[in-house]
């Protein structure tokens, strides 16, 4: 549905977006991480037509945005809280939008209700605050009714109440089959609201898989305590696995407590304790960025 | 393009911008026609010919045209609504065009409106002196369609200034600057004996004043009326061309 293929962009010394590919398929939320500058804005915004590529790929349903037929009723995007004219009331922002961009005028009113601001309606947007700001870009972006929503921190300037509001927001219209791409330096938050993660690091691509894929891949450590250690420990380095010491128990990395288990049972050896540890995207996310940084 | 431009025309509709306009041409207007009507003497202000210069008075609002087809424009990258304006309509060319009509068609309208109340406000004035309002229907529809004509034209030619330069306030202090100094400059070096050319009738502010005058000035420094609506459709279609061109190369980012 998304596509970015060998992607590459530069603005004068700096690469922002270097060889980056990845896809997104329908009915998902994929959160697209970065720290500031990875070039997470502007691999959307190529995305989106608004800047052009070097070279490589960046299609929508196939094609160029600019190639899609009537492409604001197929592709909704939300790339910053500002766009709005403060001198314009919100819902004939959204009444210029419709018109320019195919868009039945009734579902202005529609939209203003889904975010919560059909209250608000016939007030100008400069006496918004940036959460209002943020639902009535999402309101924009929901005009047409699309398929595919491409969102960048769409979380920004929201309260807690607001952020729950969005992430259920965003699971609802992934439920509905549109493909969802949202960037976030909100880490928690998107470990809550997406199924899978793009991460780039300085315009590259530094993992995509789905966050237990990744916590496993990364991290993955299962603590086990057995009364008999020695043995298990034994079987455990036999198996592959890297085994250390902590305290009374032992750490194994690489695993699942499945995989823990089932070698513990084959071999009849007692366990007292097997819990995987967690570990936070947060942790992840920094790891990953942090080698690419190196 | 019927989508983009019923997006711009209701855009200019829904700021308090046209508003504002209409009342400083609406108070400026007023202004000038009593100054002139008030303190002119009688003799300059009575007969034909005299009182459709008094109407000539509306033309100023084409400075106010002007700001408007910049304000179209440059409007979009003052508060970054150039970003969904790009979204809802992809082909950059289509935006161009679109905001070409729009600043043109505003522009018709502003100094209509600005013609409207000057005539009106004449009606009332001249009679209030003793003068008769002596202002003939044909004559008078053929000088304010030259200048609703000019009007167009630097509404149009506004909007694509508005989108080469992108700033608001550099744009209008830019064309001001040209206007009122440096096209001034250049038809008097062009005119100095070094050089003895009277191609300053090609530039923009020339050319509008060959329309409104329609020729009468009748000198080989001067173009027609029709000559100077080519001259000055000209640089409409020049900066309208090259803000095509820009923003298809631009990235909006």
């Amino acid at each position: 549905m998304i596509a970015v293929e060998d992607l590459r962009k530069r603005y004068g010394k700096t690469q922002a977006v270097d060889g980056l590919s990845f896809t997104v398929e329908p009915g998902r939320v994929v959160g697209f991480l970065g720290p500031n500058g990875a070039g997470k804005t502007t691999t959307l915004r190529i995305l989106l037509g608004l800047v052009h590529a070097n070279s490589g790929q960046a299609t929508i349903l196939g094609k160029h945005y600019d190639q899609l037929e009537r492409p604001f009723c197929q592709v909704g995007a939300v790339l910053e809280a500002s766009g709005f004219h403060p001198g314009r009331k919100a819902r004939n922002h959204l009444r210029v939008l419709a018109r320019a961009g195919h868009a039945p005028e009734k579902r202005v009113d529609e939209v203003l209700a889904q975010v919560g601001l059909a209250g608000a309606a016939k007030k100008r947007v400069g006496g918004y605050s940036l959460g209002m700001k943020q639902r009535l870009a999402l309101a924009s972006a929901l005009l047409g009714d699309p398929g595919v929503l491409i969102l960048d921190e769409p979380a920004n300037g929201l309260d807690p109440e607001g952020i729950r509001w969005l992430r259920d927001f965003l699971r609802s219209l992934a439920a509905e089959g549109r493909a969802v791409l949202v960037s976030s330096h909100v880490l928690s938050e998107v470990e809550q609201t997406v199924d899978e993660v793009v991460i780039i690091n300085k315009g590259k691509l530094v993992a995509h898989g789905s966050i237990e894929e990744l916590k496993r891949g990364k991290d993955g450590r299962v603590r086990v305590a057995s009364p008999q250690a020695k043995a298990l420990e034994k079987k455990l380095v036999n198996a592959g696995f890297v085994v250390t010491e902590d305290g009374e128990a032992l750490l194994v990395a690489g695993a699942t407590s499945a995989q823990v288990g089932e070698i513990a049972a084959s071999n009849s050896l007692v366990l007292h304790e097997l819990s995987p540890l967690a570990t936070q995207l947060e942790d992840v996310f920094l790891d990953l960025t942090s080698e690419e940084t190196k | 393009m019927i989508a983009a431009l019923s997006s711009e025309w209701l855009k200019l509709r829904t700021t308090r911008t046209l508003f504002w306009l209409v009342v400083a041409i609406s108070a400026l207007m007023t202004l000038i026609v009593v100054a002139a009507v008030v303190g002119g003497r009688t003799q300059d202000i009575s007969g034909a010919k005299n009182q459709l210069d008094l109407l000539g008075i509306g033309s100023l609002a084409i400075f106010i045209a002007l700001i408007m087809g910049l304000i179209v424009s440059t409007g979009e990258f003052r508060h970054s609504t150039i970003t969904p304006t790009l979204l809802a309509t992809p082909s950059r060319t289509s935006i161009v065009i679109a905001k070409a009509i729009a600043g043109g068609f505003f522009a018709v309208t502003l100094v209509g409106l600005a013609e409207a109340l000057v005539a009106l406000e004449l009606a009332i004035a001249l009679p209030a002196k003793g003068i008769d309002f002596a202002i003939q229907a044909g004559p008078a529809a053929g000088f304010i369609g030259r200048i609703l004509i000019a009007a167009a034209l630097w509404g149009a030619l506004g909007s694509g200034i508005g989108i080469v330069l992108r700033n608001q306030i550099g744009a209008v202090v830019a064309c001001f600057a040209w206007l009122f100094i440096a096209e001034g400059l250049i038809v008097a070096i062009l005119h100095s004996n070094a050089i003895d050319s009277n191609a300053g009738r090609f530039l923009p502010f020339q050319a509008t004043g060959a329309i409104l005058t329609n020729g009468s000035r009748n000198s080989a420094d001067v173009l027609s009326a029709a000559g100077g609506m080519a001259v000055l459709g000209g640089w409409m279609a020049l900066f309208a061309i090259a803000a095509a061109v820009l923003l298809s190369r631009r990235d909006v980012s």
